[in-house]
């Protein structure tokens, strides 16, 4: 039964990404990502990471792509302002040429990796509530660095926004 | 190696990293461009949340969150500066960011 349910969320997740590389509109593709995004949630829910399923759902599609979709609305492109692509096909079989040699690179380092301990998780492993223990106890310098980012972002957001000239 | 049951979700990540890498480098519409920089990111967080699961450690969660993180913060700066530049030059051509490394182009 997670057999099928993981082929299916695999299946969505890469089929929407080949989408979003393919669509020649930009909210084809950013659509088309809000399903691979989806999709990796429900990965995520499969690995039993509770939290970070809701997270990636409020936060990824529920902010950030809706964000970018809204910014794609608002600038109302028209056809003629779109890149013409002319060698678009080509350069992806020469990228895809190209990257077999690292990703037969990467599949040799993870049969390289080491097994782990074969009992199962405990019960609440990936709840809220030990992650914020975790959280609090061992990462709280690199979460409170996390909050200056997002404010340098956020003043970086408002300059960039000004109506003066930069 | 590491079992089976989890080596899958591996492959699943490396597949989608390679097609965000394929999107960087043939497309020019500088949407396409940041969605595929975003896709990238979550295929990264698919290999911490599974190594989390195959070190039974949440520690790998926790940076998978802090790199959402880092992805909303790169939002707000990236959707800021192609307002300002499609406002300018009227075109998504990632060709026209070359402007930001001249001085007097804009």
């Amino acid at each position: 039964m997670l057999d099928i349910v993981f082929f299916l969320l695999a299946f969505f997740a890469i089929a929407g990404a080949i989408g979003m590389i393919l669509f020649h509109q930009p909210v084809h593709s950013a659509l088309s990502l809000i399903l691979t995004i989806i999709a990796l949630a429900g990965l995520f829910a499969l690995l039993s990471a509770s939290f970070l399923f809701m997270v990636q759902i409020i936060v990824y599609a529920g902010a950030i792509i809706t964000l970018l979709i809204f910014i794609i609305m608002f600038l109302n492109v028209k056809e003629s302002n779109l890149p013409k692509e002319p060698h678009k096909y080509p350069a992806m079989v020469v990228g895809f040429v190209c990257l077999i040699p690292f990703n037969i690179l990467v599949l040799r380092a993870f049969y390289k990796m080491p097994s782990s301990q074969n009992i199962p998780l405990e019960t609440d492993f990936g709840s809220i509530k030990t992650l914020g223990w975790e959280l609090f106890n061992q990462w709280l310098l690199p979460f409170e660095l996390i909050s200056i980012l997002l404010l340098v972002a956020l003043i970086g957001a408002v300059v960039f926004g000004r109506k003066d000239e930069v | 190696m590491i079992e089976g049951s989890l080596f899958p979700y591996f492959v699943v990540a490396m597949i989608l990293l390679s097609i965000g890498l394929l999107g960087v480098i043939s497309r020019k519409n500088i949407f396409v461009i940041y969605m595929s920089i975003e896709l990238m990111l979550s295929a990264i967080n698919l290999i911490f949340v599974t190594l989390s699961n195959h070190y039974h450690s949440m520690s790998s969660q926790i940076i998978a969150m802090m790199v959402i993180a880092v992805a909303a913060a790169e939002a707000a700066v990236f959707l800021s500066l192609i307002v300002v530049l499609y406002k300018r030059r009227k075109s998504l051509d990632s060709d026209i960011f070359v402007a930001l490394s001249q001085k007097e182009s804009l």
